[in-house]
């Protein structure tokens, strides 16, 4: 009839298409608001470079490949290096190992830096614009502070003593602990980045501090620590007698070394572990005794790696002193090392020289740890600029630390250069969140699983501890729908936020607090 | 014509039928029953075309019927008495919510005690509800006003309630003229009203609002209202056109030179209009429509006839006060210059309406007040 | 299935609605639109949420909204479906939502008629325990031993809470589940199955209420897990008001009652002794459930 005039007095009445209550500027009640905050996790707080592990977990876990990228170059430049190499003191207290198994953090470390291979581009326009530095050592300490200044647009050249770059990656580090290849395809980039590398230059030979210090603004060394400690040890000087770093460099350029099985290494460090397991693997040599003079439990080699060479075949002798290297005098060759029982008291190391034995043996190895040679700064002049780090100052230590030392170097010579502050020594005194501080209960989206191969997976197993990991918690807890996805990370919507608290209490990672007390 | 001899109950139930509702929703209650009854067996036979839904209260029919009609629905329902009584909050929703619902009230008395009698003091009551209140006095009427009552809801999206008195309409069988459901539902036609709920549209619908947003809603109410007679005129002359009977909202029969007159609604209109003959010098005017009260009309009647004195057949009572009907009349002729003496005739509790009683009231003079009448039995 | 659409857009309740910080009967509806979808049709009761759902011409949500009087839901919910069936609008979900008051008490007349037809809609009972729109007056929902404004100090609620559950389950109805706030996913589960399934379908969510029960408005979630690990409110679903089913079986997370009690300042009042008999009635509840699962048999 008059369809028209019911019309509109719906309209008039009851708000047809009503408006939506976001009308209702609801932020006004709120007596305090949420915010993000970071808190430790204890991945990062154990990661020799304190890499932010959450944040470029998370970035994984969205696929954002080149953002994870970004936020790992922050503190490691190598993660591929560093995926093969490092111990992964992170993955030891990961809460997740506390639900299910710990994540598998050096696999996705390692697949963003194989990404960086794949997606590498040379960036455009010029580079290296700004004063030439530069760096003595290409072992890992030497690269990243290359790569750090390279990245700020200096110019930076990197010599080296040996035929090839990569000082202790290259020589020192076992293939099967590190594909060569991961390792030139890092080079290959530094080059491609505009680093000049200039091998078979020994300082104090070829290459001399007042030169360099003439013909760059600053200057830095990691030459590393490749002296051998020395011992006295009896028949030490038979050159069937090698010293772990000379072993492992011959072998690790695949050069001749005369080697004679049996082989007895002697030493409880990585080097030792590496020579072991480096001699196993050489033709000829069946059988490898890793030789300690304290317990197993004393060793300094990383335990993994002790457990790996055992598995292999490595036999393991523990609380043994070496005292004399036994030569048979009609061929002139090793026959045994003899050795002396030992242990460690409050005192120190105690010998029991009533209890010998003799290890027969064709080759000796010995590992008995190396230091630093102080002769690369002679002659030193007063009016040097010097900046020095890795080995060559924390002496013998592991490739994150020599990493971390070069880019303190570096950020410390940009300081010098551009006249600013130096950098801030990324300090920890904070606790890292625990296990139990966690709030799992409302991530029914949770389920218990082991290591993914896939790294996106696998980072999708991260808890986030005190990162936000964009788990959406409270988003779906927000009576006032006041969270919102934004630019891949939820926002808090302040305009309708009533500050109810209840993102703050569920928060799983523990990465919200309320503003202004609550 | 296919005239057929069926109860007001049945008149009502089949002209909701003819009508063509989609949902039905009741409670039984006598006197009432026969119209739910009869709708049940038309869906029995699969002729009701809607669904029936036995509810289990009357607040509960008319929410439902409350639901359908959002919806866009046309719905129907039927009470009684104690039934109208309960409803009373879900009544004036649905005025407030503007939803065009028929509903049929059989009068009865409310008690205590239990009554059965046609007062019409349970859909009086409810007079200010937002509700339009049309009260017939034979089947035919019932049959015709329902038909009608649909149209008016839908073209002013009120809520109509069409009123007869218990047993004397309701239980008593008269021939009906009862036209074919095509006939019928050619000239209503489907639901002329929109719907209120439609999915995908959002809608905030009858949520809390402020007193001022009442204030032009109840005003807006008031003047839709104000408009039934104008639409029931219209209404009343299409259906002339096709089915050959006619309403008025007030309805006079004055013999020549009558001053007197009786003013009645329901079943006692027919009574008073029976014994007319026999009580000299009176008229009657039959009440239709009591919401929206057709003043106007009334004292145009009044003035035009030159009316004296009015007697008010009140089947009623509003305990304090006196007769619905009569508190209504004296209000609306108020305003006119030379006022009849009227005279309230109360019959409370629904009992039968006598010719003496009514020769009673009419000897009397129209000074006196009809006290020995006014109760109509003495009560001792 | 799994709650995975966290994008704003696809969110059925808008921001800016009147509930009060930390409001579970916001939440239950943000749920309940997030499940159901747009196609959907809303009868709401007399409750809280006739104040939260905005003054028209503000609405906060995207789907219909019909207001309806107190007693009424159950039989509105009836004429809606079958008004909007009329129309042709016959896979629109017609929900109805009601309080614990338009549940347990005023609206049991109309829901349990509903019930009883096997209308073909879903009835959504948030619960807070009491009247909370008007200032926490004792309901028949009310627990043993909460204090309300019409059980002040030193007075609190005597007798059970209505167990209303297996009222429903009496009416043979062909779904009906509780849920919890705290467990999202197995709400949206259930409310998925129940709109897949015709008839009358039944669900109670408890719906804590931070100024009611004298809580942080912060603890809302909290509050709703520790009701299901102390066993106060179980999870669990019945087919045909017969084959009980648990969702939860809240083993290696059972809680104290005490805990729960403590949270909250309504039941502040309760001395231990009161308390443990409260648990051994929990404890009994429990048992009880249990049997009418165990009872129950395979899965359907």
């Amino acid at each position: 009839m008059s369809g028209k005039t019911n019309e509109a007095l719906l309209n008039y009445l009851y708000a047809r298409g009503s408006e939506a209550s976001s009308l209702n500027k609801t932020g006004g009640w709120r007596l305090a608001a949420p915010e993000k905050i970071k808190r430790l996790s204890p991945c990062r707080h154990d990661c020799l470079l304190h890499s932010e592990v959450p944040d470029w977990m998370e970035a994984v876990k969205g696929g954002r490949w080149e953002d994870a990228w970004q936020i790992m170059s922050r503190s490691n430049p190598f993660p591929a290096l560093t995926g093969h190499v490092c111990f992964s003191p992170c993955t030891e207290n990961c809460n997740r190992g506390r639900l299910d198994q710990e994540l598998e953090i050096p696999a996705v470390e390692r697949a963003i830096g194989e990404w960086r291979f794949d997606h590498y581009q040379p960036r455009r326009g010029p580079r290296a614009v700004k004063d030439p530095v530069a760096v003595v050592g290409s072992g890992p300490a030497g690269l990243s502070c290359a790569f750090y200044l390279s990245d700020h647009g200096y110019k930076v050249t990197v010599f080296e003593k040996s035929s090839i770059s990569g000082g202790m990656l290259a020589l020192g580090i076992p293939e099967y602990r590190l594909p060569r290849e991961v390792l030139n395809k890092e080079l290959a980039i530094l080059e491609e980045e505009g680093i000049t590398f200039i091998t078979n230059r020994t300082l104090g030979e070829d290459l001399m501090l007042r030169e360099l210090n003439n013909d760059f603004r600053e200057v830095f060394l990691a030459t590393g620590a490749w002296l051998p400690r020395q011992e006295k040890l009896a028949g030490a000087e038979h050159k069937s007698v090698y010293h772990a770093l000379d072993f492992l460099s011959l072998f690790n350029t695949r050069q001749h070394v005369e080697i004679k099985d049996p082989v007895v290494v002697i030493g409880g460090g990585n080097a030792a572990v590496d020579s072991a397991r480096s001699a196993l693997r050489m033709n000829g040599i069946n059988h490898v005794s890793l030789i300690y003079r304290r317990s197993r439990a004393e060793m300094p080699a990383n335990p993994g790696e002790v457990e790996m060479a055992e598995q292999e075949g490595v036999e393991l002798v523990f609380n043994a002193n070496p005292a004399e290297v036994v030569t048979e005098t009609a061929s002139g060759s090793i026959s045994a090392v003899l050795f002396n029982h030992s242990k460690t008291n409050r005192e120190g190391l105690v010998l029991d020289t009533s209890r010998t034995f003799k290890k027969e043996c064709g080759s000796v190895i010995l590992a008995l740890g190396q230091e630093p040679d102080y002769s690369v700064f002679d002659p030193l002049e007063e009016e040097m600029s010097l900046f020095a780090g890795g080995d060559l100052v924390s002496g013998p230590a592991t490739v994150p630390e020599a990493i971390r030392a070069g880019r303190l170097a570096a950020f410390s010579i940009m300081a010098k250069i551009e006249s600013r502050p130096g950098p801030d020594v990324f300090g920890i005194s904070e606790q890292p969140v625990a296990f139990e501080e966690l709030n799992l209960l409302g991530r029914s989206d949770l389920e218990l699983q082991d290591r993914q191969k896939e790294p996106v997976l696998e980072a999708g197993r991260c808890l986030g501890c005190g990162t936000c990991n964009t788990c959406g918690i409270c988003y779906l807890f927000c009576p006032d729908v006041a969270v919102e996805w934004i630019n891949n990370n939820y926002e808090f919507n302040l305009d309708y936020c009533k500050g109810c608290g209840i993102c703050v209490t569920e928060c799983p990672a523990r990465a919200l607090q309320m503003e202004g007390g609550y | 014509m296919p005239y057929e001899l069926i109860s007001g109950c049945q008149a009502a139930a089949i002209a909701v039928q003819r009508a063509g509702v989609d949902l039905v929703a009741a409670y039984p209650i006598t006197p009432q029953t026969a119209i739910v009854e009869t709708l049940a067996n038309f869906e029995a036979k699969g002729e009701l075309g809607g669904e029936f839904v036995s509810v289990e209260s009357e607040y509960s029919a008319l929410s439902c019927c409350n639901g359908a009609v959002a919806a866009g629905a046309r719905v129907f329902t039927a009470t009684s008495s104690h039934g109208l009584a309960y409803m009373h909050e879900m009544i004036q929703w649905c005025s407030g919510a503007r939803f065009p619902i028929v509903m049929v009230n059989v009068n009865r008395a409310v008690g205590a005690p239990w009554v059965l009698d046609p007062d019409q003091g349970d859909s009086l009551s409810q007079r200010d509800t937002g509700w339009m209140q049309i009260y017939c006095a034979n089947a035919q009427e019932v049959f015709d006003t329902v038909l009608q009552a649909f149209m008016l809801s839908e073209e002013l999206l009120l809520p109509s309630l069409v009123v007869f008195d218990g047993f004397y309409i309701s239980h008593t069988y008269e021939p009906v003229d009862v036209p074919e459901v095509e006939k019928v539902r050619e000239f209503i036609g489907p639901p002329q009203f929109q719907a209120q709920v439609e999915p995908g549209v959002q809608a905030n619908l009858h949520g809390l609002s402020k007193g001022e947003t009442q204030l032009q809603l109840v005003r807006r109410r008031h003047e839709d209202m104000l408009r039934a007679p104008q639409v029931f005129t219209a209404i009343n002359e299409k259906f002339y056109r096709v089915f050959g009977r006619s309403y008025k909202t007030v309805d006079a029969t004055i013999p020549e030179g009558s001053k007197t007159a009786f003013l009645a609604a329901g079943s006692t209109a027919e009574t008073v209009k029976w014994f007319l003959p026999e009580l000299k010098g009176c008229g009657l005017i039959q009440l239709r429509m009591f919401r929206p009260f057709p003043g106007d009309e009334l004292g145009r009647i009044v003035e035009e006839q030159g009316l004296e004195r009015l007697i008010i057949v009140d089947r009623n009572c509003s305990t304090g006060t006196g007769g619905y009907f009569a508190q209504e009349v004296r209000a609306a002729l108020y305003g006119l210059t030379v006022r009849p003496v009227i005279q309230d005739l109360l019959l409370a509790g629904g009992i039968d309406l006598t010719k003496d009683i009514l020769a009673g009231a009419a000897e009397k003079s129209p000074g006196d007040k009809l006290v020995d009448q006014e109760w109509g039995v003495e009560l001792k | 299935m799994k709650i995975t659409d966290y994008s704003i857009e696809n969110e059925l309740m808008y921001s800016g609605h009147n509930a009060c910080p930390g409001c579970g009967g916001a939440l239950t509806v943000r749920y309940l639109t997030r499940a159901l979808g747009p196609n959907m049709a809303l009868a709401i009761t007399a409750s809280c949420w006739s104040i939260i759902a905005g003054a028209p011409p503000l609405t906060a949500l995207k789907c219909p909204i019909l207001h309806c009087p107190f007693p009424s839901a159950g039989a509105v919910g009836s004429g809606l479906r079958r008004g909007l069936n009329a129309k042709g609008h016959y896979d629109t979900t017609v929900v109805v939502l009601a309080g614990d008051g338009g549940t347990f008490d005023i609206g049991l007349q109309a829901l349990s008629g509903a019930a009883q037809r096997n209308e073909d809609y879903i009835f959504i009972c948030y619960d807070n325990e009491a009247y909370m729109n008007t200032g926490m007056q004792t309901s028949s929902a009310t627990p043993f031993g909460a204090r309300t404004s019409t059980r002040p100090y030193p007075l609190f609620k005597h007798g059970q809470k209505k167990d209303i559950m297996r009222i429903m389950a009496a009416h043979g109805i062909p779904y009906a589940a509780t849920a919890s706030l705290a467990f999202p996913q197995d709400m949206e589960n259930k409310l998925k199955k129940a709109q897949g399934i015709k008839g009358f379908r039944f669900m109670h969510v408890l719906s804590p209420c931070p100024p009611g029960w004298g809580t942080d408005s912060s603890e809302t979630i909290h509050l709703s897990r520790l009701a299901v690990f102390t066993n106060f409110y179980p999870l669990y679903e019945i087919i045909n008001g017969e084959q009980w089913q648990m969702t939860y079986y809240p083993e290696k997370t059972r809680t104290p009652l005490k805990e729960y009690l403590e949270a909250q300042r309504r039941f502040r009042q309760v001395d231990e002794m009161t308390i443990e008999a409260l648990q051994e009635e929990v404890d009994r509840d429990w048992e009880g459930l249990l049997k009418r699962v165990n009872s129950s048999g395979e899965t359907k």
